[in-house]
């Protein structure tokens, strides 16, 4: 049942991948200022959006996992905080891509950017703690810890960063984020990526959670196993 | 006696007698103000925006070191099986370890404004009164996030190297309104000018020392 959802989810998502694809190289008219290259924007929107739902998530898994004390949650946490992980880096990439051109710098210190870059580290941090404490029983309520803290932090990273870069001289005087998006087909395009985007996201979220479950279930058999073993060999 | 003050009077004393986390934390501080001393161009009139930020690079580097001192001294021994053992509330004993590395932070940012006086030229005046509340809470915000992160840190493989990568992005806004901030009241400036950063300031200490408060009993147990 489980499996048979997934493998529908992963036709689907593939499908909207391809009309997301057509529809931002074919479909939707190049923009008039920033050329060809803001079509980075179907994909970089998505991705962050992904991103920002996914550590959503690791902090609604941690307080879950605090509150019931069941596995399930934490595995939830771990494997939404991978694919988070992985696409924030993207959303991070292609934004780079894009402000080469436009803003004539690979990176700027804009209060989006640090705010994006910040939650990267923090959730960076996250992973690195997971990868260090190993498979040590505390894991899991460690990580919902940082998982919680985190999120606590990011209105309040958002809330700093905003006001040191508009107290700050603007270093590039750009529209941030200004793009009008006139033509009812870039909006049409930015939806069915989004859609696409979102649908990846479950997937994948789906399959790694599958795995990390089976994981956490084969590690709880083993333990059994060798209490199991300890005790016949105390007989 | 409270179970608060018996902590924190215990800690205060071990530290009366050894010294050892004041003394690190101020040395760390000196060492972090002569590195920048150095790294910053010598020829260059340095301002009282560079001596802020110094003294905020000054208390993020040794407090990342020194700040998780207070807990990792219960490691040994077991310490903390026994302080869990006894009838201690988990959050009484974040309270009471903050406090105490909010006390050894604190000496450590007095030595530190001192350095920064010395070595960036500038006057022992009544802005560096205006500094202290700004160190205060930037202290405090740094205690709470480390007391409860170094619980978690101090038990796993990486050990103390993880304190810092989780512990930095997280004090980041408090860093970005303690610099500017302090910073301000350097060069003299009104209230206004930093009320907003002070806003910062108090929602992050807030924020983070009823987090740590709250979750704390869930990083500490044993199983």
């Amino acid at each position: 049942m489980n499996n048979a959802i997934r493998t529908w989810l992963g036709v689907a998502t593939l499908f909207l991948m391809l009309a997301s694809l057509f529809m931002v190289f074919e479909y939707v008219p190049t923009e008039i200022d920033e050329g060809i290259v803001q079509r980075i924007f179907y994909f970089h929107v998505p991705l962050a959006w992904v991103a920002f739902v996914a550590f959503g998530l690791v902090a609604i898994a941690g307080v879950f996992y605090l509150w019931l004390g069941d596995q399930l949650w934490d595995d939830l946490g771990y494997a939404s905080a991978e694919i988070g992980m992985v696409f924030c880096t993207l959303m991070l990439i292609s934004g780079s891509l894009w402000a080469k051109p436009i803003w004539g710098t690979w990176w700027t210190w804009d209060s989006r950017l640090t705010t994006t870059f910040i939650l990267w580290l923090l959730y960076g941090g996250y992973l690195m703690l997971r990868a260090s404490a190993g498979d040590s029983p505390q894991v899991a309520r460690f990580a919902a810890v940082v998982g919680i803290v985190a999120a606590l932090d990011v209105p309040v990273i958002i809330a700093s960063v905003r006001l040191w870069r508009t107290i700050h001289p603007a270093v590039l005087v750009t529209k941030q984020g200004g793009h009008g998006l006139e033509d009812p087909r870039m909006i049409a395009t930015l939806l069915v990526s989004l859609t696409a985007f979102s649908a990846l996201f479950a997937w994948l979220l789906m399959l790694r959670f599958s795995q990390v479950r089976t994981h956490s279930r084969l590690q709880a058999l083993a333990e059994r196993l060798a209490i199991a073993h300890a005790a016949a060999g105390d007989r | 006696m409270s179970a608060f003050a018996a902590v924190l009077r215990k800690d205060l004393r071990l530290e009366l007698r050894s010294g050892e986390s004041t003394i690190a934390l101020l040395a760390l501080s000196l060492l972090v103000m002569v590195v920048l001393v150095f790294a910053l161009d010598a020829s260059r009139v340095r301002g009282v925006d560079t001596a802020s930020g110094a003294l905020w690079v000054a208390m993020v580097f040794s407090g990342m070191l020194g700040a998780g001192r207070a807990l990792l001294a219960e490691r040994d021994n077991d310490c903390m099986r026994g302080l869990l053992l006894s009838p201690l509330d988990p959050a009484t004993l974040y309270a009471a370890k903050l406090a105490a590395t909010l006390i050894f932070m604190s000496v450590a940012e007095v030595g530190a404004v001192v350095l920064m006086v010395l070595f960036f030229n500038l006057e022992f005046n009544t802005a560096l009164l205006r500094v202290a509340p700004i160190l205060m809470l930037g202290a405090l915000g740094f205690a709470a996030v480390a007391t409860l992160l170094s619980a978690i840190t101090g038990r796993t493989r990486a050990g103390d190297m993880l304190l810092p990568i989780l512990a930095v992005p997280m004090f980041v806004p408090a860093l970005i309104a303690g610099v500017k901030a302090s910073g301000a009241a350097l060069s003299g400036a009104p209230f206004a000018a930093m009320s907003d950063w002070l806003k910062i300031m108090i929602a992050f200490d807030v924020l983070f020392v009823s987090a740590g408060y709250l979750l704390f009993e869930h990083v500490v147990g044993q199983d």
